[in-house]
C-alpha cells in the first residue's frame, strides 16, 4: 500500500480521532440501551406475572451477541491504532 | 502474514463510478428520490387520515405492508449469509461478489424493519415495544432478532471495506477527511491485517446462526398462532429457505445491473454467475420441496377449517397467484437454470426477476387468504390494496435502489482489496488447498 501523501491536507487529525472514539462509545452506548430494555421487559414481566422465564432467556441471547459485535468493533479499532507504523501521526 | 500490499493505483473501474459523477447518476438519483417523495407524500396522508386509506379492513388486519416486510427481511438473507458461507467455504470467485451481498442486507434490513410502523396506524405507538413490550410475544422477538441482525451485519459490511477505504483516501479524489475518520488509520501494516482478518472470521461465523434465527423468527409470528394455513412446524426453515431463495435472486439483479452500469464485466465474468446460478437452482428445487410438503400435509389431514384456507389458494380466488407462484419460483428457474445452454445471463436474469415475483406472491399468499379465512365467526373479506399501499411498497423499492446508488458512490461496489488478493495469492492458497484435500500418492511395491 502506497504511503499517504505528505501534501494532503492533515484535516485536523484531533478530531477525527475525537469522532472515531466517539463512534465506539456510540456503540457502547447502544449497547446500554439494549440491556436497559431488556432488564425493562424481565421488570414488567415479573410485575404482570408473566413468562420470565422466556424474558430471561431472551435477554440471556440478545445481550451476549451485542456485547460481541460491540466488542469485536472495540477490538478492531484499537488493534488498528496499536497496529500503526507511525502511531502518532 | 500477509505476503501483498492493496494498489490504490490499480483497478481504475472500480474507483471510477465514486470519483466520477455522470448526468446518469443524477437523472437516476432524482428518479428515485421524486417515486420516494410522493411515497411519504402518500404515508403523511395515512397518518393524518389512519389506517382506512389502506385496503385493510377486520379482520384482514395484516396487507401489502407485512407481506413487503417479509419479504424485504427475506431478501436480506442474500447478502450476509451468503456472502458469510463463501468467505467460510474460501470459494475463490466469491470475491467480487460478497460486497454487493453485504449492502443488500444492511439497506434491505432497514427497509424492511420500516414496515411494521407503517402498519401502525399510530407510528408513535412504536415507542410501546420499548416501554410496555412483552417477550413472549413472536413480534418482540422479532425485533430484538433484526435489530440484532442488522447491527451485525453493518459491522460485517464496514470490516472487510476499511482497507478499501483506505485506499481511497490515498487517492486523495475526494472526501478526504470522511475516510481518514472511516478508515480507522488503517496503514496495512501485518499487525492490522492479523486484527482486521480476526475480526472478519469472528463475525462471519456469528451472523450465520443470527441470520438463521432472524427469519425463522419471522415465520413464528405466524406460526405460533393457530390461523389455518400459518400452524405449521416447518414453516422456519420454509422461510428460511424462500429467504436465502430471494436474496440470490435480488444479489442476481444487482449483479447484473451495476455490471452493465459501471462496466464491470472483467470482474463479474460469466463463470461468477453460472456459480451462483446452481445454487439459485438448488434453492429452487428445496423451496419447491417444502412448498409440497407444506401443502400435501395440510391435505391429507382434510382438517375442515385448514381445508377451507387450502382450496381458497390452490382452487379459488388466490388460484391465479398461487399457480403463477409455482411457475415463477420452479418451472421458469428449473427450465433455464439446468441447462447449460439456456444458464446465460440473459437467462439468469429472467429467472431472477420471476423467482423475486414469485417470491413475493409466497408471502401475500402466506398472510392475506388466511387472513380471509378466519377460524373466528368474522364474516369474510377480500383484501384489495389501497394506492395508498401500492405507493409505499413502490417508495420501499425507489429506496432500495437509491441506498444502492448512494452506496456506490462512496464506496467500491466490488473488493478492491479481496479481488487484489484473489489475484496475488488465491491461485497459489488453491493449489495447496486442493493438493491437502488429495491423498498421499502411493507407490506400489507388488511387482518388485
Amino acid at each position: 500500500m502506497r504511503a499517504p501523501d505528505p501534501h494532503a491536507p492533515s484535516w485536523h487529525p484531533r478530531g477525527i480521532r475525537v469522532l472515531q472514539i466517539l463512534s465506539i462509545v456510540l456503540m457502547w452506548a447502544f449497547l446500554g440501551g439494549v440491556v436497559a430494555w431488556m432488564v425493562n421487559v424481565v421488570q414488567l414481566s415479573l410485575s404482570l406475572g408473566d413468562a420470565l422465564t422466556v424474558s430471561v432467556g431472551i435477554s440471556l441471547v440478545v445481550i451476549p451477541v451485542y456485547t460481541l459485535v460491540a466488542g469485536v468493533l472495540t477490538y478492531v479499532f484499537f488493534g488498528l491504532q496499536r497496529g500503526r507504523r507511525d502511531p502518532e501521526s | 502474514m500477509r505476503r501483498f500490499e492493496p494498489d490504490s493505483t490499480r483497478d481504475e473501474t472500480l474507483f471510477r463510478p465514486i470519483e466520477q459523477t455522470g448526468a446518469r447518476f443524477y437523472l437516476t438519483v432524482s428518479v428515485l428520490v421524486a417515486i420516494i417523495l410522493f411515497a411519504l407524500v402518500m404515508y403523511t396522508r395515512q397518518v393524518v387520515l389512519g389506517l382506512r386509506v389502506t385496503g385493510m379492513m377486520q379482520p384482514v388486519t395484516w396487507g401489502f405492508y407485512i407481506v413487503n416486510f417479509v419479504f424485504f427481511i427475506g431478501i436480506s438473507h442474500a447478502g450476509t449469509l451468503i456472502s458469510a458461507i463463501l468467505r467460510l467455504t474460501q470459494a475463490e470467485w466469491r470475491r467480487p461478489i460478497t460486497r454487493m451481498a453485504e449492502v443488500i442486507t444492511a439497506i434491505v434490513l432497514a427497509i424492511g424493519a420500516l414496515h411494521p410502523i407503517l402498519d401502525l396506524g399510530r407510528p408513535d405507538r412504536v415507542m410501546n415495544v420499548f416501554l410496555f413490550g412483552r417477550l413472549q410475544s413472536p413480534l418482540l422477538w422479532d425485533v430484538t432478532s433484526i435489530s440484532a441482525y442488522f447491527a451485525a451485519s453493518t459491522v460485517y459490511l464496514f470490516l472487510p471495506l476499511i482497507p478499501d477505504i483506505a485506499l481511497i483516501r490515498e487517492r486523495g479524489k475526494k472526501h478526504r477527511w470522511l475516510y481518514t475518520f472511516m478508515s480507522w488509520g488503517w496503514q496495512g501494516t501485518p499487525e492490522q491485517w492479523k486484527v482486521l482478518t480476526r475480526a472478519i472470521n469472528i463475525m462471519m461465523i456469528v451472523v450465520v446462526p443470527i441470520a438463521v434465527s432472524v427469519h425463522t423468527v419471522i415465520s413464528y409470528i405466524f406460526a405460533m398462532t393457530l390461523q389455518s394455513g400459518w400452524h405449521s412446524t416447518i414453516f422456519g426453515p420454509y422461510f428460511v429457505v424462500g429467504a436465502i431463495f430471494s436474496g440470490i435472486a435480488a444479489l442476481f439483479v444487482a449483479m447484473i445491473a451495476f455490471r452493465s452500469a459501471f462496466r464491470l464485466q472483467a470482474y463479474l465474468k460469466l463463470v461468477h454467475f453460472q456459480q451462483l446460478a446452481k445454487l439459485l437452482l438448488a434453492m429452487s428445487i428445496l423451496w419447491t420441496y417444502f412448498t409440497f410438503g407444506e401443502y400435501l400435509t395440510g391435505y391429507y389431514g382434510g382438517e375442515p377449517e385448514e381445508m377451507k384456507t387450502l382450496l381458497y389458494k390452490v382452487a379459488g380466488r388466490y388460484a391465479p397467484l398461487f399457480w403463477t407462484m409455482v411457475v415463477c419460483n420452479f418451472v421458469v428457474p428449473v427450465v433455464l437454470l439446468s441447462s447449460r445452454r439456456l444458464r446465460t445471463i440473459p437467462g439468469i436474469l429472467v429467472s431472477s426477476i420471476t423467482v423475486l415475483i414469485g417470491m413475493w406472491l409466497e408471502r401475500l399468499i402466506i398472510v392475506v387468504p388466511s387472513l380471509e379465512n378466519p377460524r373466528m365467526p368474522f364474516p369474510g373479506r377480500i383484501y384489495i390494496p389501497s394506492l395508498t399501499e401500492i405507493s409505499l411498497f413502490t417508495g420501499a423499492l425507489a429506496l432500495f435502489a437509491l441506498g444502492f446508488v448512494l452506496f456506490s458512490k462512496f464506496f467500491p461496489i466490488v473488493s478492491v482489496w479481496e479481488v487484489q488478493e484473489g489475484r496475488a495469492l488465491g491461485k497459489e492458497e488453491t493449489v495447496e488447498r486442493v493438493e491437502s484435500y488429495l491423498p498421499d500418492d502411493e507407490v506400489s511395491h507388488a511387482g518388485a
